[in-house]
């Protein structure tokens, strides 16, 4: 158990890293190159099988290249997940330190009303947005935000507090220091593994939400390309053509495994003491 | 056991209205004027006025919740303007399929995770550990409703073994219940058998080098009957407050699966009220959804009390 824990270069790093990369590698590419153009429908070659001549993953029913729509889609999936987690961490970790630095009943009330908050599913948040707003990315982007900044401030808080309970803190505030200066030049430093870990884990909760919200069709609308779009545009032809659901899946979950990897990873070299008891 | 039952049932309470109070501003705030959404954009300004007092809205919002709230307990929510059902028979009637898919792949992933987890633990050495362990960590990746699709591809339509949508009441057929929703549960419980599963691994791991493991042991028991006789129960408690944090993911996943399977339930309606942008019945359904996942946390949270009694005096007052 334990020569698996302090090995330095887990396994999980090296594959969660390899996936991501292929990940925003196809979504970045996608912004110079795509075997096709987004947009364009070639009918007389629709529901081609995957390996066709052209194709290399096929096209769907209305003859659009799957490999295109996947890397077009890659690319709303990364837009998504980096807006959204980016928005969402300063406000989260601020919410989280203040909170852990507060007052017995100040600490308790956040502390419950982020949990509330936690409670509540993020595609309902983004369901009753989508009643006001209307469905569309933006949509998409502000329900996940407004739900991330609570499971932020939630994992900021025990460790800040762990942190705030050491003798340089004590040394630190003995000197004069006031809690901002504590927080930020003391706390904040400490606790940057556990948010990095989280930042890694809520990409990929951002994908699957994204891909759900636009499944559902509250999500991106067309002419942007989305994965969960494409699988509902699957959804009509699943029986004739399985592969439209199967390969864009794959690569979705394939994706969404890479970022998990990826946190348990580099909590297992960032955060070792966590280590022993969350991953082996 | 009455102290814990009483303060959960007072953080129920709690939760609930700080719920309905979030739900109910929320609408006003961001749901637009309903008026203009039923009447269209080019409707007189007097025929809005009149809807909006027909429609209570010109009241101020204390008054507009206190009528929600009531309207709630005596069973009239209003009418649905654009589908014209009665709002909370329609929430009745679709309530017990989504408390089915939601109660049975909870509970099914629960049974699950702990076998598969305890068994990933006790092999932890070996390679049928690691490879639990790896399916599990793949199973967390898989979002329900590809499932739902795939399952609907492969079982439903080219094997013919199951039906790819629709849903036979329990009070009809029980078996027919059972195979409209056999699909649907798969799909919803494989991501959460993942969490639970890892989650009861690492427990298990935890208490295996507890001293009382080796006290069974010394008093005769073999490792393995140790483990399961007394490690299983002491890795299942935390377990329940991993479940409480999954039920929100739950009944999102079930809203999403409802739709896969164009199963008539909460979800369902939720869906079509929100396409059609009907702001009223999606601040009852929004509600009555957060209420589930209330109630259930409320359950486990009992359920959480009668598995370790230690909870319910000092360690419950700390934790409540």
């Amino acid at each position: 158990m334990h020569s698996r824990a302090r090995r330095r270069w887990p396994v999980q790093l090296t594959v969660g890293a390899a996936l991501v990369g292929v990940f925003v590698a196809l979504g970045l590419v996608s912004l110079v190159w795509t075997p096709y153009d987004v947009e364009s429908l070639d009918v007389a070659a629709r529901l081609a099988p995957p390996g066709t001549d052209g194709h290399l993953l096929g096209t769907d029913r209305l003859g659009r290249d799957v490999l295109t729509q996947i890397m077009v889609g890659a690319r709303n999936s990364l837009l998504v997940a980096v807006v959204s987690t980016t928005a969402a961490l300063v406000p989260g970790v601020l919410v989280g330190l203040m909170t852990a630095a507060s007052g017995r009943a100040v600490r308790e009330t956040l502390s419950r009303a982020t949990d509330v908050a936690l409670a509540l599913p993020g595609i309902l948040i983004a369901l009753v947005l989508a009643t006001a707003l209307g469905p569309g990315n933006a949509t998409t982007m502000i329900a996940i935000t407004a739900w991330f900044v609570p499971v932020m401030a939630r994992v900021t808080i025990g460790p800040a507090r762990q942190i705030l309970a050491r003798e340089f803190v004590e040394a630190a505030r003995a000197g004069g220091r006031g809690t901002w200066f504590i927080l930020m030049r003391h706390v904040l430093p400490n606790i940057g593994p556990v948010i990095i870990v989280q930042t890694s884990l809520l990409f990929a909760s951002a994908i699957l939400i994204e891909a759900a919200l636009s499944y559902l069709g509250v999500g991106a609308q067309r002419p942007t390309t989305s994965w969960g779009m494409v699988f509902n545009e699957a959804q009509a032809v699943v029986g004739e053509a399985p592969s439209l659901v199967l390969i864009p899946g794959v690569i979705m979950v394939v994706t969404v495994l890479g970022f998990n990897l990826l946190g348990d990873g580099l909590r297992a070299v960032l955060d070792p003491r966590q280590t022993t008891k969350a991953v082996t | 056991m009455i102290r814990l039952v009483v303060r959960k049932t007072a953080v129920l309470l709690a939760s609930a209205l700080a719920g309905s109070i979030v739900v109910f501003v929320l609408m006003r705030l961001l749901g637009g004027d309903v008026a203009t959404v039923i009447l269209g954009q080019g409707s007189t300004p007097e025929a809005r006025d009149a809807l909006r007092a027909e429609l209570g809205l010109d009241r101020s919002w204390p008054e507009q919740y206190a009528s929600w709230i009531g309207g709630l307990f005596r069973g009239d929510l209003g009418q649905s303007y654009a589908a014209g059902y009665d709002i909370f028979d329609e929430i009745v009637a679709r309530l017990g399929l989504t408390l089915s898919l939601a109660l049975i792949s909870l509970a099914v992933s629960l049974l699950l995770g702990v076998i598969a987890g305890t068994y990933s633990a006790l092999h932890s050495r070996d390679v049928r550990g690691g490879f639990v362990d790896v399916v599990a960590q793949l199973g967390i990746a898989i979002p329900p409703f590809w499932v739902g699709l795939l399952l609907i591809s492969f079982v439903a339509v080219q094997l013919g073994w199951l039906p790819s949508g629709g849903y036979i009441p329990w009070s009809e057929s029980v078996v027919g219940a059972l195979r409209t929703l056999a699909l649907p549960l798969v799909a919803l419980s494989i991501a959460l058998t993942g969490v639970f599963t890892r989650f009861v691994r690492s427990s298990m791991l935890d208490v295996l080098g507890e001293d009382y493991i080796r006290t069974a042991m010394a008093k005769g028991r073999t490792w393995r009957g140790a483990a399961i006789r007394h490690g299983v129960r002491n890795a299942a408690i935390p377990l329940v407050t991993v479940g409480t944090l999954q039920l929100g993911g739950l009944l999102a996943g079930t809203v999403v699966i409802e739709s896969v399977f164009t199963l008539p339930g909460l979800g369902r309606m939720l869906m079509s009220a929100v396409t059609g942008r009907e702001a009223i019945v999606v601040q009852s359904l929004a509600f009555v959804i957060i209420l589930v996942i209330l109630v259930l946390n409320f359950l486990l949270d009992i359920a959480y009390g009668l598995l370790d009694p230690r909870i319910t005096d000092a360690e419950g007052a700390a934790r409540a």
